[in-house]
């Protein structure tokens, strides 16, 4: 065992976890189409699944537009364009008329499942290899590179905090993970057998999680900053 | 799961094995690993398909068990299909019992199935149908339920109830309609013509004629005492005296019902029972000696009575004889109608059965495995021989409804 897994260890150990709040369901999104990697871009979330990506509005639960790009793994919006893991690349999608207008290659060419977009860069999940990699966004260069100890199955930044989902057996969770050292700030265990597949802020104190073979989304609460100082 | 994995599975759904083997022929995770065997056991190449779902197995942690039971239950399915039955079932009870905790009902079925059809596959009427009782096929995906009620009418006509059997197969087939499944519809279809093909003779002084399995049963539970060829012994009603480890005295049973009402000739008796054309004083007081062992046998069923010239059978209370034969002479078709009670036979068994030398039965054997109706389970003093599954028993593999990654 490295010294790093071992520190990675300690600090979980440190780290009690709290059970996930989830606040709503949406969902099954369609037939049998699970749900690989979400999104928010303001109003709508987007849900990658086999059939295509899904956007609903989040206050009714009505699906809004759909496009017909399918979704392997993580998605994400940079204010303008979505960005979806399909195969071993990343599409650059325009949510108005759907088209791609851009491909790089994913990082982990293929292992790659969690993604979103912060501070001009992507962040990718890579789910066996417990990595997130922050990528250019335009070549797909690798920028940096966090260790994590657990699958990554989703990506999120908000305020500040770097959160990833995790799903390994039956045990899923929501992680706040120091970005320089990958340590575990704060864990939200999901209900046994929940898992998370995609995860997504939406700004405010909401993280969406895709729910995989379920089909679902869940809105999950994110814990109050004050409560953990 | 990541996205290579979502876009292979995704393949795999649409039933494009070479898609979805593509998108992970060159990684060797435990994901990977297991939709690389499922697809290559859709592709028909069983023991690389195997050998890839054990790794896979074997890959996933210890805090993976769910995807670690499935890659089992697709592993022993596939084993099934290559008719490689060495399996522990212990393993998979273990797995069942792993995803019937997790909630997964569908592989729990399916994994249970396998073990019926396995069990039955090895002749062990017992446990497959204690493994098959508790399921509940109502509810399932119809596939799932198809091959359920397939097993549960190969059970049923093993132990010649055809009216269980036919129901079963009624059930089997709408579910196979709804799966819309062409292999398990033609598979059905086959288990019902099964049951219309003639399944043995009845012989007697008048001539014969051939039953179908429905009128075998029928023959079989009414009162007629009824001298069973295909499973060697004697019955009637609720009675049975089995014969099969008796070769002469059965020898006897036969001639006396085939001449019945009519005697037969001592020597005749003696040519028949005793294999030879020469009687002596010596046979013929064994032939007494052995008369007698059978008139104790079947003393309940039916006397035996001397005649001037031999013996003749006579059936209590008025009843009716009847001779059951294989629908087709000679030592293969013998052989076939002993094995068609689905219990496993050894060479000496059945050469004692038939009254033949282990040489011939081996020699008949081989012939009939070489074409496939019959089949060896075990190696040299452990070897056994079965019939092959009445309703042909499939080899489609449904392998398990939610893949091993999520």
């Amino acid at each position: 065992m490295s010294s790093s897994s071992s520190k990675a260890g300690k600090d979980q150990a440190a780290i009690t976890a709290s059970a996930a709040e989830i606040v709503r369901e949406y969902g099954p999104l369609a037939g049998e189409a699970s749900v690989g990697g979400v999104t928010h871009d303001g109003q709508r979330v987007w849900a990658a699944t086999r059939d295509g990506l899904i956007a609903f509005d989040p206050v009714s639960g009505k699906t809004t537009r759909t496009l017909a790009c399918a979704g392997d793994a993580g998605t994400a919006f940079d204010g303008t364009y979505l960005y979806q893991i399909t195969e071993a690349r990343i599409d650059k999608i325009d949510p108005v008329t759907g088209t791609v207008v851009a491909s790089i290659p994913a990082p982990g060419n293929g292992s790659d499942s969690g993604l979103t977009w912060a501070e001009g860069s992507l962040w990718v999940g890579q789910y066996r290899d417990r990595k997130i990699r922050q990528i250019d966004p335009a070549t797909g260069a690798v920028l940096r590179t966090i260790e994590s100890n657990r699958f990554v199955t989703g990506v999120t930044w908000v305020d500040g905090e770097l959160w990833h989902g995790t799903w390994e057996g039956d045990e899923s969770e929501l992680r706040r993970i120091n970005p320089e050292s990958g340590a575990v700030l704060e864990r939200l265990e999901m209900p046994r057998g929940t898992g998370v597949s995609g995860l997504e802020s939406d700004g405010g104190d909401l993280f969406y999680c895709g729910g995989g073979g379920s089909g679902k989304v869940r809105a999950v609460r994110r814990p109050k900053a004050a409560a953990r100082a | 799961m990541d996205s290579l994995i979502a876009a292979s599975a995704r393949a795999l759904a649409a039933g494009d094995a070479l898609g979805a083997l593509k998108r992970v022929a060159l990684r060797d995770d435990p994901p990977a690993l297991a939709l690389r065997g499922i697809a290559m056991a859709q592709l028909g190449e069983h023991p690389r398909a195997r050998e890839l779902l054990r790794r896979a197995a074997r890959g996933f942690g210890a805090h993976e068990e769910l995807a670690r039971a499935r890659c089992l239950v697709a592993e022993a399915e596939v084993a099934l299909a290559m008719r490689d039955l060495g399996g522990s079932p212990r393993l998979l009870a273990a797995a069942a019992s792993t995803l019937e905790a997790h909630a997964d009902h569908g592989n729990a079925l399916q994994a249970r199935l396998i073990a019926a059809r396995k069990f039955l596959l090895l002749g062990r009427l017992g446990d497959a149908a204690a493994t098959l009782a508790p399921l509940d096929a109502r509810g399932l995906p119809p596939s799932l339920a198809a091959v359920a009620e397939l097993t549960a009418a190969e059970l049923a006509l093993r132990s010649l109830r055809t009216a269980m059997a036919q129901a079963a197969l009624d059930r089997a087939h709408e579910a196979a309609e709804r799966a819309r499944v062409p292999a398990l519809l033609a598979e059905v279809a086959e288990a019902r013509a099964a049951l219309d093909r003639p399944a043995a003779r009845r012989r007697s002084a008048g001539g014969e004629e051939t039953l179908r399995l429905q009128e075998v049963e029928a023959l079989l539970a009414s009162d007629a005492l009824v001298v069973d060829a295909c499973r060697r012994g004697v019955g009637a009603g609720d009675a049975w005296r089995p014969l099969a480890r008796r070769p002469v005295l059965f020898a006897l049973a036969r001639a006396l019902a085939e001449a019945w009402p009519g005697d037969v000739d001592r020597e005749a008796l003696i040519a028949y029972a005793f294999n030879t054309r020469h009687p002596d004083e010596t046979l013929r007081a064994r032939l007494r000696v052995e008369v007698g062992r059978l008139r104790a046998l079947i003393a309940p069923l039916a006397g035996i009575e001397a005649t001037a010239r031999g013996f003749v059978l006579k059936p209590r209370g008025g009843r009716e004889v009847a001779v059951l034969a294989p629908p087709i002479d000679g030592e293969q078709a013998s052989l076939l109608a002993l094995l068609s009670d689905g219990a496993a036979w050894s060479t000496s068994a059945l050469a004692l059965a038939l009254g033949a030398s282990q040489r011939t039965v081996q020699r008949a054997l081989a012939e009939l495995e070489a074409t496939g109706r019959v089949r060896a389970i075990g190696r040299a003093r452990a070897q056994r021989w079965l019939s092959p599954p009445l309703t042909g028993f499939t080899t489609i593999l449904l392998l398990p409804a939610a893949l091993p990654i999520e």
